[in-house]
């Protein structure tokens, strides 16, 4: 099976500092991956090097097979991966509906039209609409989205990552500052995402990563330290001393 | 389906439109209606990169006043049989498409940067052109600039082109025009993501979009509607001169969008006729016309940076729930237009008494301000002034946080309105 | 010789006063992210205010006084209109100081009309300092280039040797770094655009007098530092200074060798006789086309290096 992600010897420079050492992973299509890891571990740094926010140094990544080194984000967008990010990262002076519809007008094939109107376009509206009742925005739809309340920005936040249909899908903390009950609202929502697409997730709350995740890959220093299922993980007992032991979080 | 309640406010627009030169007789009038339809074409032209795709240019003028020259240049060789004959009616195509031309190539490398960077570029290019207005002679004519002739041959029912009526109607034609498509391109895929490169050029890449290639999409097309309302200058006019392509042309247009508003469609629109009306109406009268005219954009700027149009539609909560509100509201309101008043007439009142002094070659004339004859040797009017903008100052300074009272009070209302 | 000699002795000079007001806008620029589009009027104003001053008390108060006077009027329109404006962001604050060099112009023209004002180089230095060839070095400009020269080397000095440099250099890179190391940012900010209004009103002071002082010379140079600033990189002062003396030289020396083009057009196959369009740029010499230099520099720079000579950060 050709992998949805693979990275092979990804490295990263800022100047002299090495902050990715070499990353060799294969990220399984269907699967659920967390990345875990203390911070500035380069969890984040990974993310931006997949979707081409950063440049690589040397290694290679490719998607669903297709070498996608250091292609430009919109590009890589195009092949079916998409991102949410840590800082929520949207439309603050468009509403919540023309925010997910803006997500998918380039997958559903409308690039820069500019002779044809979106209204009444019946694919545009119903995969709206399923987006937004997807991640729980219906009653929000006409609301100016910098305007949300910050849970309800953080779904926005996924629902433009799901609109355009990827089926690559990274996102990078996604219940972040977020309440127990906010959080656990997000889990049932990343899971049902899931269904239908490879998942690549950053998340430091270890509750969610070990009720989600299908591997885990854990990252320090910018080196992948293991790779395996929850179970495997837990018992390992390099990440116990280098990262569970020590600074677990509940 | 378009929705009906705009059918209707179209209809009537187009109704004004045919009957208002029957009604003026003035040519001075038309003359300055006719600037007026010019002026909005170019403005929401300006509008589709400064509010919609958030490009801020200090040159636009440069495509406004370059498709001025190419149509000049196109009617004369018409008339000399150079070029194939096109009715003066389509003539804002061929201006259209020459400003299409100049976006697509300029635009290729200034919209590769957004926010600063590109406001400099912009200026850099428009210093470029204006530059060589006074070099190639052969395009800009000079000093002198480019004379034409509209009236080639006489073309549907009549028209010649002849009569500046046949003329106004031509502008008004295509401003409506103009207007419908720029309004439709807000609705397309194109328009839509153009406002999402405004609000997030970042997370625009991340959907698929290239954001060089949007931006320069935008600038493309708003140059072409910028060289439609050239053209409809250089047939109005009947005279293309280097000032066109000029800064000076550019600040106006961009500062009669932005006192317009250029978060609404309709605010560059609000803001040329506005603007226009009191340029065509004020700079005879005052030597200061310009003056006040930055002191209101730097105003707008800092207090009200959504324009006019912002100021009217944050009423609109209001009249849509509950329009007595408005009525409680008014005397806030009035009361501070009055205090306003008192200091702005003051403030008038010094700005043009200096102005007469530094100005004026002889000071044996009086200064004739507000119907009164003024003597500025004297100490009298100044004191009075002074004492009428301190006056004004002061009272702003108590009636201007009522207002802001009074909106919020009325806003909470109507906000209980709704979610009872 | 001797001409290469004169014209790189003004355009070093010409240079070193777009310097003076480039350093200020860089400052300004790199701190605050501001574009002070307004930064050649406040140049201007130090002309007119030198003008003002030197008529009864001479040009040498003026030269103290004047930058002084600019250069408090530059914090005090930081401090109460453009920091109101902060919170619209970038793109407000362009506008603001667009509509502020508009409203001085006008102001200019009311207070002091819309001729040029008889703001001369003071007598004692309207003198020739050395001959050399046969061409007069005049005294005030040796002047000029040792002020501007005094005033570089003292920024840098002020920059790199000196604990508040050490906080504006900090503020430069890491804004909310300094702001979180408890220094008042604010404040900061205010005195940084005060300081460069009065740079950009020192080079009114020493340049009105030799480039004349009308109230279109804003508009006049405006540009052209814009334009220094983008070749140099945005936010780089080095990049500044090389940009500055680039465009001095290049353009002195094109306005005194005026060579003509037409040996390239020749080259092209383009013969004098030619009509239509070609016939204009035939006959162009580099000294017509010397006030377009630095725009066409702009964007042959922008073709080939986006991000300007010393260019660290996109905008």
């Amino acid at each position: 099976m050709t992998p949805a992600i693979e990275f092979r010897g990804v490295q990263k420079n800022f100047g002299p500092t090495e902050v990715i050492r070499g990353i060799d992973l294969v990220i399984q299509p269907g699967e659920i991956h967390a990345m875990i890891g203390p911070n500035g571990a380069g969890k984040s740094t990974l993310f931006n090097l997949v979707t081409g926010r950063y440049h690589v140094s040397a290694g290679h990544i490719a998607l669903n097979g297709e070498d996608i080194t250091n292609r430009a984000p919109h590009d890589i967008s195009r092949k079916g991966l998409s991102r949410s990010f840590q800082v929520t990262n949207i439309f603050h002076r468009m509403s919540v509906y023309e925010n997910v519809r803006c997500a998918m007008l380039w997958n559903l094939g409308y690039r820069y039209k500019f002779w044809q109107s979106v209204r009444n376009k019946r694919d545009l509206t119903e995969r709206t609409d399923e987006v937004l009742a997807q991640t729980g925005l219906s009653s929000r739809s006409t609301v100016l989205a910098g305007l949300l309340s910050y849970s309800d920005q953080r779904a926005l936040e996924i629902a433009i990552t799901i609109a355009g249909g990827a089926n690559v899908v990274l996102l990078d903390e996604p219940t972040s500052g977020m309440s127990s009950a906010e959080t656990e609202q997000a889990v049932t929502l990343i899971r049902d995402i899931s269904a239908t697409r490879t998942m690549v997730i950053v998340e430091h709350d270890m509750g969610v990563v070990f009720d989600l995740a299908d591997r885990i890959s854990v990252l320090v220093y910018g080196k992948i330290i293991a790779t395996g299922t929850p179970a495997q993980i837990r018992a390992n007992t390099k990440v116990q001393e280098a990262y569970l032991g020590t600074d677990a979080e509940p | 389906m378009p929705d009906p309640r705009k059918l209707g406010i179209g209809a009537l627009i187009v109704a004004l439109l045919i009957v208002l030169p029957m009604m003026i007789s003035s040519s001075f009038a038309l003359s300055v209606m006719n600037q007026i339809g010019i002026a909005i074409i170019f403005a929401l032209a300006f509008n589709m990169l400064l509010g919609q795709g958030g490009m801020l240019s200090f040159g636009h003028a440069v495509y406004f006043g370059l498709a001025g020259f190419v149509t000049a240049h196109v009617i004369n060789g018409m008339h000399v049989d150079a070029f194939p004959y096109i009715p003066v009616t389509l003539i804002p195509l061929v201006g259209g498409i020459a400003g299409l031309f100049f976006g697509i190539v300029v635009g290729f490398v200034s919209t590769r940067r957004a926010g600063t960077a590109f406001a400099m570029i912009s200026l850099g290019f428009a210093e470029l052109v204006t530059g060589l207005t006074l070099i190639i002679v052969f395009f800009f004519g000079g000093e002198e600039g480019v004379q034409t002739d509209r009236w080639v041959r006489e073309e549907w029912f009549g028209i010649t082109y002849g009569p500046d009526i046949q003329v106004y109607y031509l502008i008004a034609a295509w401003c409506v025009i103009a207007a419908i498509l720029m309004y439709a391109l807000t609705r397309t895929p194109f328009g839509r993501m153009s406002n999402a490169v405004r609000d997030n050029p970042e997370r625009t890449q991340f959907i698929g979009y290239n954001t060089h290639r949007l931006r320069w999409l935008a600038f493309a097309l708003s140059s072409f509607f910028a060289g439609l309302a050239g053209a409809l200058h250089a047939i109005n006019v009947e005279h293309v001169g280097f000032e066109t392509v000029g800064l000076g042309q550019s600040a106006v247009i961009l500062i009669m969008v932005y006192i317009g508003g250029t978060g609404h469609f309709a605010g560059p629109i609000l803001g040329a006729i506005l603007i226009t009306l009191l340029n065509a109406y004020l700079s005879d009268v005052s030597p200061a016309w310009y003056l006040y005219l930055g002191l209101i954009f730097v105003l707008i700027v800092m207090f009200a940076p959504g324009g006019l149009a912002g100021l009217i539609m944050m009423h609109e909560p209001i009249r849509r729930t509950a329009p007595y509100l408005l009525w409680q509201m008014a005397p806030a309101y009035g009361a501070a237009l009055g205090t306003s008043l008192v200091g702005l007439a003051g403030a008038i009142g010094l700005i043009e008494m200096i102005y007469f002094r530094s100005t004026t070659v002889s000071l044996d004339s009086a200064l004739v301000l507000y119907g009164i004859e003024l003597d500025t040797g004297d100490i009298w009017p100044w004191l009075i002034c002074a004492a009428l903008g301190a006056a004004g100052g002061y009272g702003c300074k108590m009636t201007y946080p009522r207002v802001a009272e009074a909106y919020s009070a009325a806003m909470h209302e109507a906000r209980a309105l709704v979610t009872t | 010789m001797e001409v290469f000699v004169f014209s790189l002795f003004n355009g070093v000079l010409y240079g070193m006063l777009l310097f003076l007001l480039a350093s200020g806008l860089t400052l300004i620029f790199s701190m605050m992210g501001v574009l002070n589009f307004a930064h050649a009027s406040f140049f201007m104003l130090g002309a007119y205010f030198a003008y003002q001053i030197s008529q009864p008390l001479g040009f040498w108060s003026a030269l103290i006084a004047a930058p002084i006077l600019v250069g408090l009027l530059g914090a005090a329109v930081e401090r109460y209109m453009l920091r109101p404006v902060h919170r619209f962001g970038h793109v407000a604050e362009l506008l603001f100081t667009f509509g502020l060099a508009f409203v001085i112009e006008e102001l200019v023209q009311m207070v002091w009309g819309k001729v040029p004002v008889p703001y001369d180089v003071p007598e004692s230095m309207n003198i020739t300092a050395f001959a050399w060839q046969g061409l007069d070095y005049s005294a005030y400009r040796l002047f000029m280039l040792v002020i501007s020269v005094g005033i570089f080397v003292a920024l840098f000095f002020g920059l790199t040797r000196t604990r508040i440099g050490l906080i504006i250099r900090a503020s430069l890179t890491h804004p909310h770094m300094a702001a979180a190391l408890g220094h008042d940012v604010p404040k900061i900010f205010m005195w940084t655009f005060g300081v460069g209004c009065a740079l950009a009103g020192i080079a009114g002071v020493i340049g009105g007098n030799v480039l004349g002082t009308e109230p279109g010379m804003a508009i006049q140079l405006g540009p052209i530092v814009f334009v220094v600033i983008v070749v140099g990189g945005l936010g780089s002062l080095s990049g500044a200074l090389i940009a500055s003396l680039f465009i001095g030289i290049l353009n002195n020396m094109a306005i005194s060798y005026d060579f003509s083009l037409y040996p390239i057009f020749k080259e092209l196959g383009v013969e004098r006789n030619v009509e239509g369009v070609l016939a204009d740029l035939v006959n162009l010499t580099t000294g017509s086309i010397a006030p377009l230099l630095p725009y066409l520099l702009l964007v042959l720079m922008l073709i080939f290096r986006p991000r300007g000579l010393f260019g660290m950060r996109d905008v």
